[in-house]
């Protein structure tokens, strides 16, 4: 294997721009526009890999990315499929799953072992005895498989995005570039997505004095210059979604491309032949022939010889012949070989043996190919072996259907062209060229273009069902071309018969396996593993099919094929997630909080400050002094309408007729089934007008909820969140009032605004909404203001508060000094299942209201009797259980810790559990296993702080 | 999941801008006669059909409103789609 001298006007190779890359430690010289495989071979290197389970030599096979053979890690990247891996200067590239190279590899023993390897051995060997299993597996591990992923290697980034078009046309081959001309001369958008890093599919390496060659480079120039078809090139669709939605890897970016009609023109998949040693490296398709030599310029042997089953294997004899590689012998499996044609009339005069009705049988060689064993198709007569390096096999393939396979249509089997067609396709759905088993040059075009106008119909203003009638006609006119021999299988011969060469599948493991009775396609495909490794059947599915059929004598039709999913190629996990983007929400606030110093940390969608300075004096400010808290991430609803009390009384387990103008209230919202889902307070604030709030996470669902038991009614609600219009402060302690005082007219005596009142009027000359409670159990007013005034409000509070020593404080300590108010937070100290009555809640459930969301089954709920509590605990020995720890009774869990805090103004570690309902009387212990240690701790079932409330009412 | 769903007020949207919220059915209006079997039944149980499915759909990443829709729970194909 070498250059050839002189590389043919086609190649994609530029010979001027020297690379360098690393192969297993040794500098490998390459030119820009190589991949890694024809760098390789164009420096001798033949061996790419072990197979799977043998670990016998493989070499070049398909050069399209499909096959097992050429997978390497390239920059700590596995399984990377080489023959279609552009060279990068300082590339590192290493084999894989050979040791210590595929040259020599150590574990070639295996092959001594294949007893060991039947049909479905991971059924049947190795987990014999028990014990052993382990050893077997270690080894195995090692042994089997691919690729490893290096750690170490920094991860890649992977990007996303999102595009649309009306006509997606995957293929960019003769067929796929007329079909996206004609779309886009119809007036449609057109996408189109090529996997190979140029346009023209297999013309483009057929030779460049062809005509089909001639007919790409002509169509390719009009695609480009046409501005309404945007080429992706070097990728790949490999899913065909609902919603024509396409899923395309290009490189390290995944796109989503949403189309209205798809043309699917995807090809054939050419497929291997089945006979003895056909895995021998020298052996390859020709297509991967026909690529090395018109694209890369690179020579695959000096004595070839072909074996093809249609006129194309002509065309790759005559391209080899081109390159002055010596043929040996032409073979092909049909009955005649037409005499008219220049690549015939070309072997003739070279002098090569045309061999009518014949096909390899057997190769022979250790590392690499040096014979074959030529003979009658028919499997009678003489046989011929002939010396040799290169064998090529053309004898057809199958049309790329997986895609609108995907998305609905049906293979079905036509028995003259031995081949699956498409049928029945998805909306919107078209197939083109090879791939809708249209083979003949011209037609290829031809179809292109009807396929491409029928996919712009109804999209552009210009009908053009008359142009794709006449196209239609000229189809049928054109005489129809036949790929693919009767048989996949050669009559006889010596060595092992590769059917499926990913998985290392012979053809007597088939034939074992069916005669075991699994002879359904689905069932042999997954105990004998045929067709489910690296390219999942794109090599080897219908050899098996045929093997199938033909041991259960059955038609291809009758034994059928195996159902196609996306991905239709291996993609890598980075590429289907794509970058993490996690953006946050900050308070109007924030820039406060940062100047503070303060710790901030994420909580759901927002930032929030945790912790200015410590819980110990933050608190003690709050107890003693002042302090002010952000709480703009509450949620926000303002509720107006004549109906807005029936809608309250609705959603709500409490009563809303009997709030008067200027109060507010706790209330507890739960579905249907009695769950507790959300609280927060609303208020009055005018007969119509109440305000709401809601956890910081559940604004989203409520606001849902409110609308849906709304939707289809005549409620007069006005349902509006006003979440980020706002935002808020807790200026909390027993100096409060006075800090707020110094800021606003508003009377505050606790006559005219006492504990649960609430009152609009302005603060620091901002307008302002301001509700008395008691989150925290002291008194506190939590003041709402335009979300836009947020720093202005902060500054004006702190200052007032300076007298007092006021002083800023965090979640943390807000979930101390509600932990010691026994305040619960749902989500938290609730769960999917908790109803009002366990969670001490009875009090808000308003039975003589004659209905509201939850009445029926928080009434069956008390009816069959509380079984289980929430409940306050001190730790006898101030530890801090973990949140989410169990309460243990006889050894079984009987509850869980859901909050858990240290405080320090109690000097007590505290806490809520949920205990049985018998556990739930004071001083009753509880057992708290956490962290591996026994917790002692005593049930406490008032709040630990203040239980009569008077700081935060007084 | 990637179909298309024709929001009444927006057009065809991708499914992953919507809530989907249920088979269309209706809240008993005497919850109070309903023995608990019944009401579990309200809550509980759907009937799941398979073929076309009159349901609820929210549209969170647009016009933030509840609509109705037929679906084919076959195919995903939204048939059509109108306000309450
Ligand atoms: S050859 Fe790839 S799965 Fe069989
Ligand atoms: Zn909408």
């Amino acid at each position: 294997m070498s250059r050839l001298s002189t590389p043919p006007s086609s190649t994609l190779v530029n010979r001027s721009k020297p690379l360098v890359f690393e192969y297993n430690g040794r500098r490998i010289d390459a030119c820009e526009g190589d991949t890694v495989a024809s760098a390789l071979m164009a420096s001798g290197v033949d061996i790419l890999s072990r197979s799977f389970k043998y670990h016998r030599p493989r070499g070049h096979l398909c050069g399209e990315g499909h096959c097992p053979n050429c997978m390497m890690n390239v920059d700590g990247s596995p399984n990377v499929r080489i023959c279609s891996e552009k060279v990068c200067n300082g590339m590192v590239v290493k084999h894989q799953n050979a040791i210590p190279s595929p040259e020599f590899d150590l574990l070639a023993i295996t092959q001594k072992f294949d007893f060991l390897m039947p049909a479905g051995f991971y059924y049947k060997i190795f987990h014999k005895p028990r014990f052993m299993w382990p050893v077997f597996e270690h080894f195995i591990r090692k042994v089997a498989g691919l690729g490893v992923v290096d750690g170490k290697t920094p991860p890649y980034r992977y990007e996303r995005q999102h595009l649309r078009a009306d006509v997606v046309v995957v293929g960019g081959g003769p067929s796929g570039l007329s079909a996206a001309l004609g779309a886009a001369e119809a007036g449609a958008s057109v996408t189109l997505v090529e996997q190979d890093s140029f346009l023209g599919g297999h013309f483009r390496f057929q030779n460049p004095e062809s005509s089909g060659f001639k007919k790409v480079l002509e169509l390719e120039k009009q695609v480009r210059a046409k501005s309404n078809i945007r080429v992706l090139t070097g990728a790949v669709a490999f899913g065909l979604y609902e919603g024509n939605m396409l899923g395309v890897v290009q490189g390290r970016r995944t796109v989503r491309i949403r189309a209205k009609r798809v043309v699917v023109a995807s090809g054939i998949l050419e497929r291997p032949f089945v006979f003895g040693n056909n895995d021998l490296p020298g052996i390859m398709l020709g297509r991967a022939v026909q690529r090395l030599l018109n694209l890369y310029g690179v020579q695959p042997g000096k004595r070839a010889v072909v074996v093809g089953s249609n006129d194309r294997a002509l065309d790759v004899a005559a391209d080899l012949l081109h390159a002055g590689v010596e043929v040996a012998a032409y073979a092909d499996q049909r009955e005649r070989i037409n005499d008219s044609l220049e690549s015939v009339k070309l072997l003739k005069s070279k002098g090569v043996a045309l061999l009518p009705a014949t096909t390899a049988v057997s190769a022979d060689g250790k590392m690499h190919i040096r014979s074959v064993t030529l003979g009658p198709v028919a499997g009678r007569g003489e046989n011929i072996r002939l010396d040799c390096d290169l064998l090529v096999l053309s004898v057809g393939g199958d049309p790329a259907i997986h895609l609108v396979q995907q998305g609905g249509a049906r293979g079905f089997f036509e028995e003259h062209r031995v081949e699956f067609i498409a049928k029945r396709l998805g909306e919107g759905h078209f197939v083109a060229g090879d791939s809708n088993g249209v083979h003949h040059e011209d037609s290829i075009l031809l179809d292109g273009r009807r396929a491409g106008l029928a996919a712009a119909q109804g999209l552009g203003s210009v009908d053009h069902a008359a142009e794709i009638a006449d196209l239609e006609s000229r189809l049928s006119a054109n005489p129809a071309v036949v790929l693919n021999p009767k048989t996949m299988v050669a009559p006889d011969g010596s060595g092992k018969r590769f059917v499926c060469v990913c998985e290392d599948v012979t053809e007597k493991d088939v034939c074992d396996a069916i005669r075991e009775g699994f002879d359904g396609i689905e069932t042999l495909k997954r105990y004998s593993t045929v067709s489910m490794g690296p390219c999942q059947g794109k090599m080897c599915q219908m050899s098996a099919i045929g093997i199938c059929a033909r041991e259960t004598n059955r038609t291809i039709e009758e034994t059928g094929s195996t159902v196609s999913r996306p991905p239709f190629i291996p993609i890598t996990l980075g590429a289907l997630t794509g970058r993490n983007y996690h953006p946050h929400k900050t308070v109007p606030t924030h820039s406060r909080h940062a100047a503070l110093n303060a710790k901030v940390i994420s909580l759901g969608d927002w930032l929030r400050p945790e912790m200015y300075s410590n819980p110990a004096e933050e608190s003690r400010a709050v107890h003693e002094r002042v302090g002010l808290i952000d709480v703009s991430t509450l949620g926000r609803i303002d509720l107006r309408g004549t109906d807005v009390v029936k809608l309250l009384d609705k959603v709500y387990i409490n009563s809303w007729g009997n709030l008067k103008v200027g109060r507010t209230r706790y209330g507890v919202m739960c579905d249907d089934t009695g769950i507790v889902f959300d609280d927060g307070t609303c208020a009055r604030l005018g007969d119509q007008h109440y305000f709401m709030t809601t956890t910081t996470s559940g604004v989203d669902g409520v606001y849902q909820w409110l609308t849906s038991w709304m939707a289809g009614t005549s409620l007069d609600v006005c349902v509006t969140n006003v979440t980020s219009g706002y935002g808020g402060v807790n200026i909390a302690g027993p100096r409060a009032k006075e800090v707020l005082g110094k800021l606003t007219s508003l009377n505050l005596d606790s006559k005219e605004f006492p504990y649960m009142g609430c009152v609009q009027g302005q603060v620091a000359g901002v307008p302002c909404i301001l509700f008395r409670i008691g989150f925290v159990g002291e008194l506190g007013y939590e003041v709402h203001f335009p979300s836009f005034y947020g720093e202005y409000m902060w500054d004006v509070i702190m200052d007032a508060g300076k007298e007092f020593d006021i002083r800023p404080f965090g979640v943390e300590t807000q979930r101390i000094l509600r932990l010691q108010k026994s305040h619960i937070i749902i989500g938290q100290d609730t769960d999917a299942i908790t109803n009002p009555l366990e969670a001490n809640l009875a009090w808000a459930v308003k039975f003589d209201k004659p209905d509201f969301i939850g009445r029926r089954a928080i009434f069956e709920a008390k009816k069959q009797g509380i079984k289980k509590s929430l409940v306050g605990f001190v730790t006898r020995h101030g530890e801090v259980p973990e949140e989410g720890t169990q309460v243990m009774e006889n050894g079984y869990s009987v509850g869980r810790v859901t909050s858990a805090r240290f405080s320090p103004h109690l000097n007590k570690s505290i806490g809520l559990a949920w205990v049985p309902t018998a556990r739930a009387k004071d001083g009753q212990p509880i057992l708290i296993r956490s962290k591996g240690e026994w917790v002692i701790a005593d049930v406490v079932t008032h709040p630990f702080y203040d239980p009569e409330g008077a700081r935060m009412k007084g | 999941m990637s179909y298309l769903i024709p929001c009444p007020h927006c057009g065809q949207r991708d499914v992953g801008e919507f809530r989907f919220g249920g088979e269309k059915g209706s809240r008993p209006t005497n919850p109070d006669q309903l023995n608990a079997s019944q009401w579990a039944h309200y809550t509980y149980d759907r009937k799941n059909v398979m073929g076309m499915q009159t349901e609820w759909w929210y549209h969170r990443g647009g016009c933030r409103q509840w609509f109705l829709a037929t679906r084919s729970t076959i195919t995903n194909i939204v048939e059509k789609t109108w306000l309450p």
